[in-house]
């Protein structure tokens, strides 16, 4: 039986996050200048929805967050863990598998 | 100075049943994000103002922000998710808690505490030097 597509545009910035957090800890600010390296600056998103992305993943056990203090602000620092690590994983198949059958759908031959 | 209504999303994301604690936390995330963008305009060049600008359009609504934390009930607080529970068992805590207010409220100002205590204690000594004092002058005349 063909797996249910999950609502993959909604999920793109919890990818995103869940990949750049994997690499190391982040705070939002910085999360989201990755971001828009990253991607070239293909995704831009209204900044401050990062935060409730975050707040959910962290929230679910996906996320662990620590304060830290630098230059008299206080950074949240979220860092990915074991669940999100999983989490992870099973995004980036969902997601290679939506990309492998859209690529299929573009590379039709189209009428002349 | 243009900055986010962040008392309005602070008042909305408590009705809408966040616990203060996670709204008091997002509230400090967009205010340090907002004043990293003025920091970054700034540093680009523009002038406080315009990055102000700048910075509140980059950040977002807030009502779009308070709308996405919306259909995310997983961020609610556990009493808005079970409010009947919340009902009976928050008085009983409230009881609870009653008779250990005094030494909370001395361990939350134990600075004031300190000071009261030496200045009675310092009153005390210079009394009952007095009272000594008093006392060896009768037996000596």
């Amino acid at each position: 039986m063909a797996q249910t597509n999950p609502p993959f545009m909604s999920g793109v910035p919890e990818l995103l996050l869940l990949r750049l957090l994997d690499q190391h800890e982040m705070y939002g600010y910085e999360l989201v200048r990755s971001i828009r390296k990253v991607t070239g600056e293909a995704i831009s998103l209204g900044e401050g929805v990062i935060y409730p992305a975050l707040h959910s993943l962290e929230r679910n056990g996906a996320l662990k967050s620590r304060r830290k203090p630098v230059g008299g602000r206080t950074r949240v620092y979220y860092a990915l863990t074991g669940k999100g690590r999983q989490r992870l994983d099973r995004l980036q198949n969902d997601w290679r598998r939506i990309q492998g059958g859209i690529t299929n759908a573009l590379e039709l031959p189209s009428h002349a | 100075m243009p900055r986010p209504d962040f008392g309005g999303l602070q008042a909305r994301l408590l009705r809408s049943g966040l616990s203060p604690r996670r709204v008091r936390r997002t509230i400090t995330e967009l205010d340090e994000h907002f004043d990293d963008l003025v920091d970054e305009a700034v540093a680009n060049g523009d002038r406080v103002q315009a990055a102000e600008r700048r910075a509140l359009q980059d950040l977002g609504d807030v009502h779009q922000i308070a709308a996405l934390i919306d259909e995310r009930p997983e961020l609610r607080s556990w009493a808005c998710h079970h409010p009947r529970i919340a009902i009976l068992l928050y008085p009983l805590a409230c009881l609870a808690v009653l008779p250990a207010v005094p030494l909370i409220a001395g361990v939350t100002n134990a600075t004031y505490v300190g000071r009261w205590m030496a200045c009675a204690v310092l009153s005390g000594v210079v009394t009952a030097s007095i009272m000594l004092l008093l006392q060896l002058s009768i037996t000596l005349t």
